[in-house]
């Protein structure tokens, strides 16, 4: 094979995790191939968008100051959903971001761009609108990847190819994804002036509020999103595709049911949607990870590798996908030309905290399992809430007896039981 | 032996153009493309010159920002890339830009065909393939959905609105293709890969020798226009009365 035919490293998917791993590999002189399938990096993304900096620190001091971040997150809001209530939890810290850079909003179409753009001033090489069909394997190893008619080699191939990844599919590391270790996301960007986005969630300047909440998706295991950007808020929800099945609704409509609820609508308000979309995300967060995350010249990382935690109150996937972008490009670097980089992988992933954290968090997903999450509990809470701020001129009941006949009304005592000890113990 | 020119245009992709409430039209969120239809001609120009024996070159007159567009012509297979780099580029009218592709064409030797779409996808004004031809005294065929070429002949289909005429001209001659001309393939890994290492040759609009680029038409606004729905609801009689005054109405407007 000619020099033109052959890369040190060949990455596929121009995403936060792609991107990292060839920054970090052409910084140190490597030759990187990475190979986009859309037409621009970011064109085919639909992640709300929040980025925890640190990540970024982590490919190269100071380099989220000129990445196009939306706002400044200072605001955490978590809401549970009754039919026409709501209970809303609101944290605010006004030193979020100031010194220890935490989070910001991003859109990911301009992001995944720039981060590409980057990358490639470092002597990455970006080919996008590029379908790669499959890998080239020779002796056991992968040597290659295959793009249409053309074949391209590379010491190591780094899978960076997203949630179905079917790159980690073919090299026989991950099975065919089963619907339910899967979430659907949809999501809308609502364009709003600034001032009253800045009035409806109460923020100033480039601060950013990011809200959660449950009780909004008719009992299906899931929930929804609201970042506030600049210029625009992104809403969306997760949930469980077989359930929104077994349930026989469109995803449109349950979206289309939280925009409208009373505590959701007013935030929204004039708005103009002037982009939709659909993407799955993993949902498993540990569990999903797949048992082995290379192979001889192929390592798997970012959503591929099912990177992503989920504890119900924050959502991470972009920085996890960056640091193992990270570790990736590490390992390729503390090898020789590529060879046994799967356990350096393995061993820069423990050192740069990933799988340490995702283990961490491994219990989470048994709780967003428990199926009272996205009903019962949420209007519980909005109950009891009601019960202790209705005034109406009658003896009210006995505190503790009212709060014992409202959880009766939604919850076995039983299972309420169980469900704590699940918390207990996952926790 | 002949070089085979494909002229292109940097354009704002029409998905990404916004419309303000003031019927304004707001650019500034649009992605740049080379223009659909020139991939088309690029295309043309690629196997025109294999047929001729010669290179295939791609020619563009535009701002800075349409440096980005050279790779991107490069990968859809020509030898090199010809870029007028010009802030004229943005205000130029028909005249201007075919005077400008007409001094870049004559700068490069020994040019057999001149290809363009029939109009870029963002004004598809259709001026520049006959100003060019007039600019450089050869002839000219529009409208072309099929190329043959044979020695120093080309032979050329012209769709028209009801027939097709055939038409042939001794090269070198300035041509406009139809996007039915062929199926403009996306670039492959090993084409995009090798397009940056194939020549470049930058021109600012001085180099060409030109002394006058003014525009003869200036744009005064440009805004989206609105229909005027009607919103007539045909409620009196039955249903076949309704179906009537529906289609009596439908051929007042001319419609039916």
């Amino acid at each position: 094979m000619s020099a033109e035919e052959k890369f040190d490293v060949i990455i596929i998917g121009a995403g936060p995790a792609g991107s990292a791993c060839a920054y970090i590999l052409a910084r140190a002189g490597k030759n990187v191939l990475m190979v986009e399938r859309g037409s621009s990096p970011g064109s085919k993304n639909v992640t709300g968008g929040r980025l925890y900096t640190y990540a970024l620190e982590m490919v190269e001091p100071g380099l989220y100051k000129q990445a196009p971040l939306q706002r400044r997150v200072v605001r955490e809001q978590i809401m549970m959903l009754g039919e026409n209530s709501a209970v809303n939890i609101d944290y605010v810290n006004y030193d979020f971001g100031e010194d220890v850079p935490q989070s910001y909003t991003v859109l990911r179409a301009p992001f995944d761009e720039w981060f590409a753009n980057e990358a490639e001033k470092q002597g990455a090489f970006v080919a996008s609108g590029i379908l790669v069909d499959g890998l080239i394997e020779e002796n056991g190893k992968i040597v290659g990847i295959k793009a249409g008619e053309d074949e391209m080699y590379a010491d190591v191939v780094v899978a960076a190819d997203g949630v179905n990844s079917f790159i980690a599919q073919k090299a026989g590391l991950r099975p065919d994804i089963p619907a339910h270790t899967l979430g659907i996301g949809v999501k809308e960007i609502i364009e709003l002036p600034d001032e009253i986005i800045a009035a409806r969630f109460n923020l100033q300047g480039d601060q950013g509020a990011a809200k959660v909440a449950i009780g909004c998706s008719d009992g299906i295991a899931g929930g929804a999103f609201i970042y506030t950007n600049k210029g625009s808020i992104s809403l969306g929800l997760v949930l469980n595709p077989e359930q929104v099945g077994q349930k026989g609704r469109s995803i449109q409509e349950i979206l289309q049911d939280f925009k409208m609820h009373p505590a959701i609508l007013p935030l929204l308000e004039g708005g103009k949607t002037v982009e939709y979309g659909a993407h799955l995300v993993p949902e498993q967060g540990y569990q999903g990870v797949p048992s082995r995350l290379y192979r001889d010249g192929l390592l798997v990382v970012g959503d591929a590798a099912g990177f992503v935690i989920n504890t119900g109150t924050i959502i991470r996937g972009i920085d996890l996908a960056i640091i193992s972008g990270a570790a990736a490009a590490n390992a390729i670097l503390n090898s020789i030309e590529g060879t046994h980089a799967g356990p350096l992988y393995m061993e820069e992933l423990q050192k740069l905290a990933l799988l340490p954290t995702m283990k961490m968090f491994a219990g989470w997903h048994s709780i967003i399992s428990i199926p009272r999450m996205y009903k019962e509990y949420p209007e519980l809470a909005n109950d009891v809430m009601r019960f202790m701020f209705t005034v109406d001129g009658q003896v009210p009941e006995k505190m503790s007896k009212a709060m014992m006949n409202i959880a009766k009304r939604h919850v076995a005592v039983k299972q309420m039981l169980g469900d704590g000890w699940k918390l207990f113990k996952s926790v | 032996m002949g070089k085979v020119i494909a002229c292109y245009k940097w354009v704002p992709d029409e998905a990404d153009i916004k419309i303000n409430s003031d019927h304004t039209i707001d650019l500034s969120k649009a992605k740049w493309k080379i223009s659909d239809y020139d991939k088309n001609a690029i295309e043309a120009a690629v196997q025109a010159a294999q047929v001729l024996e010669g290179k295939a070159v791609s020619l563009t007159f535009g701002g800075a920002n349409a440096k980005s567009s050279l790779k991107d012509a490069l990968s859809r297979g020509p030898d090199e890339a010809c870029w007028i780099n010009s802030d004229l580029a943005s205000e130029a009218d028909g005249f201007v830009t075919a005077t400008v592709l007409a001094a870049a064409v004559r700068k490069m030797e020994d040019v057999s065909l001149v290809i363009c779409a029939e109009g870029a996808s963002d004004t598809y004004a259709r001026q520049i393939t006959p100003r060019l031809g007039a600019e450089l005294d050869w002839p000219v065929i529009t409208s072309v959905s099929n190329i043959s070429i044979n020695g120093n002949t080309i032979r050329a289909e012209r769709q028209l609105d009801d027939c097709i005429q055939t038409v042939e001209a001794e090269l070198p001659a300035v041509i406009s293709v139809l996007p039915e001309v062929n199926d403009a393939p996306l670039p492959s890994l090993k084409a995009v890969i090798a397009a940056s290492k194939k020549p470049v040759t930058e021109l600012g609009d001085k180099d060409l020798g030109i002394t006058d680029l003014t525009s003869k038409t200036r744009v005064q606004s440009q805004k989206a226009y609105v229909m005027i729905r009607k919103n007539i609801i045909f409620t009196e009689g039955d249903a076949l009365d309704q179906v009537k005054e529906l289609v009596g109405n439908l051929k007042k407007e001319g419609i039916l």
